[in-house]
């Protein structure tokens, strides 16, 4: 099988992937809103902790494949490494969109404002900020090889920030809620919500894995032809 | 479910609009370049 046959297959497999993913989203859509509780004291706006977490979960996820892959490549010198590093880190990007976004759509009815400059939020936003520079870079530089250097120093700066992000409930005062299942003791969340939790992990990470298939298959095939950017 | 419970529901629908639009615009974005790569 030719290069180019392989970056068709896996763009193949992974648009499936993401078709599956998608339609677990409307089923958590429909477990969230219909078969879960409103919880008493924030009411409906609440069950944007479905979407929320798990976007935040992914894109942590994915920054630190990105830093992983990155330190790999600079091991290895494997270009398809930094292919994978670039795939995820497009799809980190937008799972961050997602967390942006849901965010403070949760914190206007709950804290009475849309954003606020505590360490958690800062933070997100900083290595959102990051990553989007990450991709910029990759435009800017013309010569594979440096291109792939400099992103993977880059991602693996980008990974660092990443247990910061997570510990930043603990490392400061902020207003942000503390982890309720990533924690060192039990989840302090009842069955009802946290199987819906759950299921939204879940589907947001078989999202992921659609999203950076299809995205790995895309650039394998337009190297393949020749090609520098998928377009 | 009463009525107070329903305060604030125009949070809850921009979230799950918004996250539908960003997850399921950028499948097809991919979906699209894929088509243009046949």
């Amino acid at each position: 099988m030719t290069e180019r046959d392989e970056g068709r297959r896996l763009t193949r497999r992974g648009l499936r992937i993401s078709g599956l993913g998608l339609a677990g989203l409307a089923a958590v859509y429909l477990v969230a809103l219909r078969y879960t509780p409103v919880e008493r004291f924030q009411g409906l706006p609440q069950k944007i902790f479905y979407l929320h977490v798990p976007a935040a979960w992914s894109a942590l996820l994915a920054f630190s494949l990105v830093g992983i892959a990155g330190a790999l490549y600079l091991w290895l010198r494997d270009p398809r490494l930094d292919l994978f590093a670039e795939s995820i880190a497009e799809a980190g990007l937008v799972f961050s969109c997602v967390m942006l976004t849901t965010g403070p759509l949760w914190g206007k009815p709950v804290w009475g404002t849309w954003w606020t400059w505590d360490a958690r939020l800062t933070l997100t936003l900083m290595l959102f900020f990051l990553f989007l520079g990450y991709r910029v870079l990759r435009g800017a530089i013309q010569e594979p090889g440096e291109r792939a250097r400099f992103s993977a120093v880059v991602g693996i700066l980008g990974m660092v920030l990443v247990p910061f992000v997570h510990l930043s409930v603990y490392l400061f005062r902020t207003l942000h809620p503390q982890p309720i299942v990533l924690k060192p003791s039990e989840p302090s969340l009842p069955w009802e919500m946290l199987r819906t939790l759950l299921l939204s992990v879940g589907v947001y990470t078989v999202l992921l894995i659609g999203f950076v298939t299809t995205r790995y298959g895309l650039g394998r095939a337009a190297e393949a032809e020749g090609e520098r950017d998928v377009r | 479910m009463s009525a107070d419970s329903y305060a604030n529901a125009g949070y809850l629908i921009a979230a799950y609009v918004v996250t539908a639009v960003i997850l399921v615009g950028y499948a097809l974005l991919l979906w699209r370049r894929s088509r243009t790569r046949e």
